[in-house]
Order: C-alpha cells, then sequence, then structure tokens
C-alpha cells in the first residue's frame, strides 16, 4: 500500500492551491454577495488545463485519472464551494458522458469545447416531481421522422444558463420502466424551445448557478442521443458513480478550508492571557476537525483509485460521499462556533462554508440515498 | 540560440522554529523554488515562445529532493534540466559563491548557452553574488538587477533596463553571451498548466557529479565559516497615534518635524 500521491498529483495539488490561494480565495466571499458566476475564473482553469482532467487526451481532456480529478476538486472546494460544484458538474455530469457513451462525431462537436474549457458542461435528470425516485421522470421524447421532440421541466440544473450544452435525460418508451429513459445532447443557445425559468436563490453556493429549465416542442436532430435508446438509467447510473467522488472530492475541501480557517484563528485569538487553541475546549475541536476531515479524504481518495483500477465504485463512492458531505457540514459549523462572533460575519469564510456544505448533503444522492445505496451493498 | 536558467531550491522558515548548533532545525524548513529565479524562468520561456530555434535548459546544484522545485521549471515551459550534485557536497557545511561559481561555470562550459538567467538573489542566504561572479568567471558580458530586457538575437544584443540605489534606472546594452541577473517584477510567472506539469515528468533532469563536470571535491571547500546562527533582537520603534484624523495628523507631522523631514 502506498498513501503518498504520485509525484504528479503532488505537483498538480501545489500549483492548483496556489492558483486557489491567489486568483479565487480573494473574491470567494464577493461573488457570493453578487450572485455571480465568475466566468473569468473558468477561463483562467481552461487556460491551465483543469476543465478536462479525467477527459480523453484525443478530444482535448487532460487524460489524467479519477485520483488527480479528485485532488483538483478537492483544492477548488478549498476556497469556493460554488467554483468547485460548477466544475464538477461541468466534468463529472456535463462532459463525463460524452467521453464515455458519445460516438466519435459527438465527441468532436460536444465533448471537445468542453474538455477544453471553452465552454462550460451541464445534465438534467432531477424534475420538479422526481428527485430522489429519479427514474419517474415525465419529460418526453418523441421520435418525428428523424428528430425527437422534447418536453417537459427539469428542476435544480447546475450551469444551465452558462451551459454549452445539456445532456437530458427523457423517456422514450413510457411502457419500459428504467430501459425506457435515454440521454439528449441539448443545445440551449441554438435549439428553439429550451428555457432557463428560473435561476435559484440558494442558502450558499450562489456563484453556481442552479436552474429550472423548460422544454417546449425542442427538436433535436436524432444524432443528438447519446448511445443508444433506452440506456439512459445505466449511463446515470455509471456517472453517479464518478459523480460522488466528486462531490466528496468538494466536501474534503470544504471541510479543509473551514478547519485551515478554524486552526489558525485559534493559535491568534487570544482570551484569558493565552491563545485559545491551548484551552482544551478549543484543542479537542480543532483535533476533531483533523480526524474527520483525515478520515473523508481518505474514503475519496479510496474510491478514486477503485475506480481509477476498473474496480466497482458503487459502495465506496458511496461511503465517500455519505461521510465527507457530513464532516463538511460538521467541521464548518464548529469552525463558525471557534471563531465566534466574528465566525457568524461574512468577513470569515467558516460561515460560507457551513452554507455550502449542507448541499453536499443533499445533491447527487441524500444522504439518506446513500444509506439505501450502501444497504444493498452490503446485502441489507 | 540557447538560454540557461540557474534555479534554486530555498529554504522557507516557518513562523516558530528552533536553531539547531549553527543551523536551524529541519523539521522547520520548507523548500520551495527561489522566487527570483521564477522571475527568469519565466524570461527565459518567454524567450524560447517570441523567438525561434532557442532552447531552454535549466541548471540547478542540490540533493535529489531539489528534483522537485527544477521539475517545476520543466513544468513553466524549459526543455530540459541539469542537477548538480555529490556526495562530496553533501557533506559540505555550505556552498559559498565561489563553489557555486566554479560549479555553475563548468555546466556553462559543457552547455555553451547564448545568454544565462539567474535570480538576483536567493531567497535563504542571500549572497545576491553568484549570477555576476558566475559572468567573471566564464567570461561573459553581464548586468545585474535586470526588470526589462529586449533580445536581439540576430545582433547578438540584449538591451536591458537595470534598477540602481536610490530608485534610479539605467538602459544598457549588453553584448552576448551574457549574464543577466533577473529582478523580480520583470514579467508575470505563468502557472504551470497541469499539460505541462504531466509533460514535466517526462522531461530530462540530468545527474552530474564533479568527476562529469571535470571538477575535484576540493571546489566545496569554503574560506568561510558559519560561527553562529542566532535570532536577532528586534525592536519596536512603531508610534501609535490614536484619536480623530485632525489630531493624529497633527501628531504625525510632529514627529515628521522632529525627525527632520520636510522643515
Amino acid at each position: 500500500m502506498d498513501f503518498d500521491l504520485p509525484t504528479e498529483h503532488q505537483m498538480i495539488q501545489e500549483e492548483v492551491r496556489r492558483f486557489c490561494d491567489e486568483e479565487i480565495e480573494p473574491i470567494a466571499q464577493d461573488i457570493e454577495d453578487e450572485h455571480r458566476f465568475p466566468q473569468e475564473i473558468f477561463d483562467q482553469l481552461a487556460d491551465l488545463d483543469v476543465m478536462g482532467v479525467p477527459i480523453d487526451e484525443e478530444y482535448g481532456g487532460l487524460g489524467g485519472d479519477t485520483l488527480m480529478y479528485a485532488v483538483v476538486a478537492e483544492e477548488l472546494g478549498r476556497v469556493s464551494g460554488s467554483v468547485a460544484l460548477s466544475y464538477v458538474a461541468h466534468t463529472s455530469l456535463g462532459t463525463k458522458p460524452l467521453d464515455l457513451f458519445g460516438t466519435p462525431k459527438q465527441k468532436e462537436e460536444w465533448l471537445e469545447p468542453l474538455a477544453s474549457g471553452e465552454g462550460m458542461g451541464a445534465w438534467a435528470l432531477t424534475e420538479p416531481g422526481s428527485g430522489s425516485d429519479a427514474s419517474d421522470m415525465d419529460t418526453m421524447a418523441v421520435k418525428d421522422g428523424d428528430e425527437y421532440v422534447l418536453n417537459g421541466t427539469k428542476q435544480f440544473i447546475t450551469n444551465a444558463n452558462v451551459a454549452n450544452s445539456v445532456l437530458v435525460k427523457a423517456v422514450t418508451d413510457p411502457g419500459a420502466g428504467y430501459d425506457g429513459i435515454s440521454t439528449f445532447i441539448v443545445d440551449p443557445e441554438n435549439d428553439d424551445g429550451f428555457e432557463v425559468s428560473t435561476v435559484w436563490d440558494k442558502m450558499g453556493l450562489n456563484a453556481s448557478p442552479t436552474c429550472e429549465i423548460q422544454l417546449d416542442d425542442v427538436r433535436v436532430p436524432e444524432d443528438r442521443l447519446l448511445g443508444e435508446e433506452g440506456e439512459g438509467w445505466k449511463q446515470t447510473m455509471k456517472t453517479l458513480d464518478g459523480g460522488r467522488i466528486s462531490i466528496a472530492a468538494i466536501s474534503t475541501g470544504l471541510a479543509q478550508g473551514a478547519y485551515e480557517a478554524a486552526k489558525t484563528y485559534s493559535k491568534e485569538r487570544e482570551q484569558f492571557g493565552k491563545p485559545i487553541s491551548k484551552f482544551d475546549a478549543i484543542r479537542d475541536k480543532i483535533v476533531h476537525m483533523e480526524r474527520q476531515v483525515e478520515r473523508a479524504r481518505l474514503l475519496t481518495h479510496k474510491s478514486a483509485w477503485q475506480y481509477d483500477q476498473g474496480e466497482s465504485v458503487t459502495k465506496s463512492s458511496s461511503l465517500a460521499k455519505l461521510d465527507a458531505s457530513e464532516a463538511a457540514r460538521k467541521v464548518a459549523e464548529e469552525a463558525v462556533q471557534v471563531l465566534g462572533g466574528y465566525g457568524y460575519t461574512e468577513d470569515f469564510s467558516p460561515q460560507r462554508f457551513m452554507r455550502d456544505a449542507k448541499l453536499m448533503e443533499i445533491g447527487e444522492g441524500t444522504s439518506e440515498i446513500q444509506h439505501l445505496v450502501i444497504g444493498r451493498e452490503l446485502g441489507l | 540560440m540557447k538560454v540557461l536558467v540557474t534555479v534554486k531550491e530555498v529554504a522557507a522558515v516557518e513562523d516558530e522554529f528552533e536553531i539547531d548548533g549553527t543551523a536551524i532545525d529541519e523539521a522547520y524548513l520548507e523548500y520551495d523554488l527561489n522566487e527570483w529565479d521564477d522571475y527568469a524562468i519565466e524570461e527565459g520561456v518567454q524567450i524560447s515562445e517570441s523567438e525561434d530555434d532557442v532552447e531552454v535548459v535549466s541548471v540547478t546544484i542540490g540533493p535529489e529532493r531539489s528534483e522537485e522545485t527544477i521539475r517545476m521549471a520543466l513544468a513553466k515551459g524549459a526543455d530540459r534540466a541539469v542537477r548538480v550534485w555529490d556526495d562530496s557536497l553533501e557533506d559540505a557545511e555550505m556552498l559559498d559563491v565561489e563553489a557555486k561559481t566554479n560549479l555553475l561555470a563548468a555546466v556553462v562550459e559543457e552547455e555553451e548557452p547564448d545568454l544565462v538567467l539567474s535570480g538576483v538573489q536567493a531567497d535563504d542566504d542571500g549572497f545576491g553574488a553568484t549570477g555576476v561572479s558566475l559572468a567573471d568567471e566564464v567570461g561573459f558580458e553581464w548586468a545585474a538587477v535586470v526588470n526589462d530586457l529586449e533580445l536581439d538575437v540576430e545582433g547578438g544584443v540584449a538591451s536591458v533596463r537595470r534598477e540602481l540605489e536610490g530608485g534610479v534606472e539605467e538602459l544598457t546594452d549588453v553584448d552576448l553571451p551574457a549574464v543577466l541577473t533577473i529582478q523580480t517584477g520583470i514579467n508575470e510567472p505563468r502557472y504551470a498548466s497541469l499539460r505541462g506539469i504531466r509533460q514535466a515528468q517526462r522531461k530530462e533532469i540530468k545527474p552530474m557529479t564533479l568527476d562529469d563536470l571535470g571538477l575535484s571535491a576540493d571546489v566545496a571547500e569554503s574560506d568561510l565559516e558559519i560561527v553562529d546562527m542566532y535570532e536577532p533582537e528586534t525592536e519596536s520603534d512603531a508610534t501609535l497615534f490614536e484619536g480623530s484624523p485632525d489630531e493624529t495628523a497633527g501628531q504625525l507631522a510632529e514627529v515628521l518635524r522632529d525627525g527632520g523631514v520636510g522643515q
């Protein structure tokens, strides 16, 4: 066993961290206050080849592994949950399925701009009436000549209003259950009938757009079908395996960021004549944070490593996502407590981590659904 | 043309540390690329991007650990690297300017560069002399503390702007081959791209021993001896003014007048 990251991964971690500290952290609170998607940050990330880390080099990606991707996602999460969330939604949900399931022609047209970072990726699974029970969807795609006609409403779609393409899940065979779902590549700009109806104001992560979209007789040519008809659900399960690792990685980053803020503050803040880190009450909190962060990271890296070995990660990615998202919320809340009154102000980062962390227990499978998945894997 | 960029891995000290004899305890040190050298690398890479047929070679003197540092130069665009080290250098208490000059001079003889770029100084031992000393040793022209560089490759001339004392700047033309010591601010060092970092893993870092360079172990001998290492007493001369802007401005004026500033 070797718990050290490979040299290449270490260098990437170091350089991405430097970029995050110098370019993202200084504006991390401002973009939340302004509810602004920071396009300029994503342009720079594109220049540094960050936008296509686990994507085939042939199509403009970096050709890195899942562990490398997890390392990058954690670093982004350490400074900005919003940037990290838009980044992993772009990569895991909007880009990776094109890499895995696209034809060479689809990859050229749709994958390349995403892998190189020219455009943002998104996918649309959830609906107003379909969340945890994701396959019970109402969005329909009806074949009409050599086109499909899409109708429906999709909910909580990250990046939809800034996306180059959206991978839309729709029912093509209403009687076939899981096997009746298919995936379509939709172009928000050029496909008539696509409309972003709401950009949600949220408890946190407000620099990462979360949208409701309407599909009103959106006609797409048949070569926009990703994979075969009826493969949409299998693709979804495979995509979410990787997606959970990326949410676990962001969560580890949020926890790490909150932990660092609390640790630094506790060594500087003096009460009763000494740094508050010297009091058991605070020291124990910081130690407990370290324990939770380290555990979250180990579970995340293990699952990423398994993914790279080609092993099934259904259980390990669920465990990582469940544990890391909980760790992020708890560590962030304790960080607010360590900073006391200052922790409750927006001049300090722990409140931002606390707001952002809560979503990690909800998005890409709630904690309750993770328990269900893990229970099933345990044969319960 | 060939550009040789000298880089150094420098030690950074944590806020709290302990001194062990005449050195800072290794446990409190972290190693990183010398800040000035980062600007020298960027300058070299920019030359290779704007001119045809430029090879950028990076050289460092240091143990195997320093490969991490020099690999960052490769990630940012240097073509290949040379790392000089030897057991007899390992045993030396410190490598002074003379030792580094002789080691780098041997590399310059081997590589025959047209231009050598080095940082103005190292962030840790701060001699600030190696670049110019190297130029003298190998018989190159030189310019120190360069904060702007225009290169005429065909004419073999580097037009440089140098920072002098007291905010004065000097424009000088230097004939190649030359050594330029690079000041921070001459450019904006890039972040290494992820593709650059991945490619750097496959670029050559050639190890060279004293034997390879035709040098003997006495190159590390030094006339300098570190006799003590201590933290200087810190004196605080800060005066805090309290009160309204009117009051504090008056107090500041008084201090300036007493200090002889602005009669």
